[in-house]
């Protein structure tokens, strides 16, 4: 078998997670060559057809109807589906829009804005619709493994990529779970 | 009847043990040190077993029991820890999580949020259930404390407190189900409601829901499991309420009241709004160096040295020229007792000074006829007997100025055992919690006192003339003083419980004391008299303070015996002590013409910077050492500082010391030691 494959995505979310991926800094190369990364932010893929992959990361929540979809594409394709960071495992800070109506929202962001004059609320094929509320990932598709954080420290995230790739599905001891 | 001491035999997870017959399971696992997760009990309060975290399994039953609310039985076999039982806790959780917004990130109490530890300990990674996202208000009404009820997981910690703490029986459960919220009494704000701000709900809740409004920024503070618990107590009024101080990064963090332990005191370790908010709402200007005015009126930075050495050259030019007689020394009543004696010491014995005075002098000198020495000083009742008495007579304004902790133990002792209050004011303002209450002119409070006092007379069992008839000229007496029909009912009332009263006590106010011509202390006093045999006056007086250690400034023999006379007065050189921004009107007027000011405070006060001409930097209460004495002169505590005073300023005492060096003092204080030895020995 060659190595195990990963998608990442970033989905509604800061980057943050991705982000704290990153920070792990040397101790990247001690995993980069276990794994052979596809599909991720990092490798700047465009192209959102996903391979086949043995590991699916997803950082973000689910706000609209793309992510929806990538979300659904994404488990398809990966064995094994972990989410990041707290807007994907509780939807986290983008949750903050689920207490108002999103006519509201919509209004307030590209009409009310005070820097916008004339505004309109684009509205396109093309452009993907919001959904009522961000929702955590895994109200939409099955989850495998959860680690939450805002972001996850690169210990935590060390932790989860070691764990999967002794064919664990990491589940987080108490010390290393955070919320924010 | 069952023997309280009844011992059974019972296993938690395999161990046997024996624990007293009836106790809560959860109390019997606590005594052996054996771990259950709680969220709505706290040791201080009544069970309520509504969270269901501390659910164990008793006798295998498929039916989990509330650890907390269920008694242990003889046999009972208990096992606090297997699969079923944390998954049962987790979904408890994670409904309490799905219910309202708890996400950790955007709030102030993440870090020290049982909630949130909760959810790590039992490892509640996701939620299997949908979140409600249903949204509830956020009170700011109040200016002390914000609740966010969509942080509320209704523990009902907040409300066992107000009632079973606070006594105050303001906040309860309003509506029902899902939207089941915490109100204030009739309303859903704090506003207008009957809540004193004690804060004790804050102290308890277990997540963000009861917030402090003045430490809001929580992230750059640092959050309270990570900084230093310092036990300290209050000294604002002289109740010196003990207190658990938080600091983090030099900051103050939280301060908590100690509700596990009464130590004699009738409050359960209650607080109030000042000692658990007012300690966060320092006035700006914190003064860091010392400070001295310039020919030109400028203000420029001086070094601690050199402007000690300005002060003393000042005050020995002034007294080369008019003698000491035209040095004076005022000190506020806050500060501690060392300081005090040390103040003392470098006004009287270093310049011989004129005239040495407290702030709050005034006070002292309205009560002469309790404190005047020789003339047999009367020993104070002490603040607790407040616990005790049958019968409370205030005279003056309500205490909650001054004094709230009173305030709010009476209105908790009226609610639970109809404790009988009354109260005669010149001030209009009748707390809701006193029907009794009369109110009167100024000048007529005296002369109301007075007729009280022959009326309690009169009424008083052992007089054999007692009826149930007003004494003769009574009724013409009160029409002089303007009591209308009602009042003089109440007034008649107030006589015959107080003569009929076992424990009576009588609480002055400051607003009598501090008044400009004060002579109702002594119709009081005859009214004191008649419940109090002979030597034991004033066992029935309770005399509130102006200031937090005013009777430490009092026996200290710091306030001046009489007034100041004479327009002219205090023209000469003045020190001036203390931190407080409420400064005496009064004084501030007086001492705009002095020749030299200086000043030992904390803030750069704008009356400061406009009269003084040396300011030199204290350390706030917080920072210092010191001994403070209670408001009945009965305890006196030590207390170490909290927090660290910005790099530079030196504690009181040594800028005092050093004065005393720079004027070659002979037999001068040297250290903090000797000063505490002496202060020990002499108060």
């Amino acid at each position: 078998m060659g190595k195990p494959k990963i998608a990442t995505v970033w989905l509604e979310g800061c980057a943050g997670c991705h982000m704290s991926f990153l920070d792990l800094d040397e101790a990247l190369l001690d995993i980069l060559p276990l794994v052979e990364l596809t599909v991720s932010p990092i490798t700047d893929f465009k192209d959102f057809r996903f391979p086949e992959v043995e590991l699916g990361i997803i950082e973000g929540g689910i706000g609209n109807e793309e992510q929806l979809e990538i979300a659904r594409h994404l488990r398809s394709k990966a064995k094994i589906i972990m989410t990041w960071g707290d807007c994907a495992v509780f939807g986290g800070i983008n949750t903050l829009r689920n207490w108002i109506p999103q006519k509201e929202v919509l209004h307030r962001g590209y009409v009310a804005s005070e820097s916008t004059v004339g505004g309109v609320i684009p509205m396109h094929a093309e452009i993907p619709r919001l959904l009522d509320h961000v929702i955590p990932v895994n109200q939409a598709i099955t989850v495998d493994a959860y680690i939450p954080g805002c972001p996850p420290s690169p210990e935590v995230i060390a932790y989860s990529l070691t764990e999967i790739l002794k064919g664990k599905i990491p589940v987080l001891p108490s010390e290393m779970i955070h919320f924010d | 009847m069952k023997n309280a001491s009844a011992q059974v035999n019972i296993t938690i997870n395999g161990k046997e043990l024996q624990v007293e017959e009836g106790i809560s399971i959860l109390f019997a696992a606590r005594q052996n040190d054996i771990y259950i997760p709680t969220l709505c009990h706290h040791p201080a309060l009544s069970e309520w077993g509504g969270c269901r975290l501390c659910v164990v399994e008793v006798d295998g039953s498929p039916k989990l029991a509330a650890s907390c609310v269920t008694p242990v039985r003889g046999g009972m076999s208990i096992v606090t820890d297997n699969d079923r039982i944390v998954e049962s806790r987790r979904t408890m959780l994670e409904f309490l999580f799905a219910e309202r917004n708890h996400n950790c990130m955007f709030c102030p109490r993440s870090g020290e949020c049982e909630l949130q530890r909760l959810a790590y300990e039992l490892q509640m990674d996701h939620l299997t259930v949908a979140f409600s996202f249903k949204e509830f208000p956020t009170d700011v009404t109040s200016r002390y404390m914000a609740i966010d009820h969509n942080r509320c997981i209704l523990c009902g910690r907040c409300i066992r407190a107000c009632q079973e703490i606070a006594g105050a029986q303001v906040l309860g459960f309003h509506h029902r189900g899902p939207k089941t919220m915490i109100g204030m009494d009739l309303k859903t704000e704090r506003s207008n409601s009957t809540c004193m701000d004690c804060g004790v709900c804050m102290q308890v809740c277990p997540t963000g829901a009861i917030s402090n409004r003045f430490r809001s920024h929580y992230a750059v503070k640092g959050h309270a499991p990570t900084s230093e618990k310092v036990e300290s107590f209050c000294s604002l009024c002289g109740l010196m309420c003990p207190t658990d101080l938080y600091a983090g990064n030099n900051q103050l963090i939280r301060v908590d009241g100690c509700l596990s332990e009464t130590a004699g005191r009738p409050d359960k370790g209650q607080l109030c709004y000042k000692g658990r908010f007012q300690v966060f709402q320092a006035p700006a200007g914190r003064l860091t160096q010392p400070l001295v005015r310039q020919p030109d009126g400028t203000w420029e930075v001086a070094t601690w040295k050199d402007a000690i050495q300005i002060v003393a050259g000042k005050m020995a030019d002034i007294q080369k020229i008019n003698s000491g007689k035209a040095l004076f020394g005022i000190t506020s009543g806050m500060v501690s007792n060392e300081e005090l004696i040390l103040f003392k010491e470098l006004m009287e014995k270093g310049w011989s000074a004129g005239y040495v005075d407290t702030l709050d002098g005034r006070y002292f000198r309205n009560l002469a006829a309790v404190y005047s020495k020789g003339n047999g000083a009367i020993a104070e009742a002490s603040w607790k007997t407040i616990g005790e008495s049958d019968f409370v007579l205030i005279v003056g304004g309500n205490p909650v100025r001054t004094q709230p902790l009173l305030t709010s133990l009476l209105r908790k002792r009226n609610y639970e055992e109809n404790l009988k209050l009354a109260m005669v004011s010149h001030i209009d303002e009748q707390p809701s919690f006193i029907t009794d209450y009369i109110h009167v002119h100024g000048h007529h409070l005296a002369d109301l006192l007075r007729t009280l006092a022959v009326e309690a007379a009169a009424l008083r069992k052992d007089n054999p003339a007692a009826g149930s008839k007003q004494s003769k000229g009574t009724a013409t007496r009160l029409s002089q003083i303007g009591l209308a029909d009602k009042e003089q009912g109440m007034f008649t009332s107030m006589a015959r419980c107080y003569a009929e009263a076992k424990n009576p006590l009588i609480i002055i106010d400051t607003a009598v004391t501090g008044m400009t011509d004060c002579d109702c202390i002594a119709p009081i006093l005859d009214l004191a008299k008649l419940k109090t045999a002979k030597g034991q006056e004033g066992q029935n007086l309770l005399i509130l303070k102006p200031a937090g250690n005013s009777i430490g400034a009092w026996r200290a023999g710091i306030a001046a015996p009489s007034a100041p006379e004479g327009k002219d007065h205090l023209k000469g050189g003045i020190v001036l002590m203390g931190e407080e921004p409420a400064l005496d009107e009064d004084l501030l007027g007086r001492i705009h013409s002095s020749e030299f000011v200086a000043v030992l405070t904390s803030y750069a006060l704008p009356e400061w910077l406009d009269r003084a001409h040396v300011l030199i930097p204290k350390p706030m209460w917080m920072e210092q050492d010191g001994t403070f004495m209670s408001l009945d002169a009965l305890e006196k505590a030590y207390r170490c500082r909290t927090l660290l005073p910005p790099e530079g300023v030196r504690p009181t005492w040594e800028s005092l010391a050093a004065m005393e060096e720079s004027i070659g003092m002979k037999n001068r204080i040297k250290s903090w030691d000797e000063l505490r030895k002496k202060t020990e020995e002499m108060m």
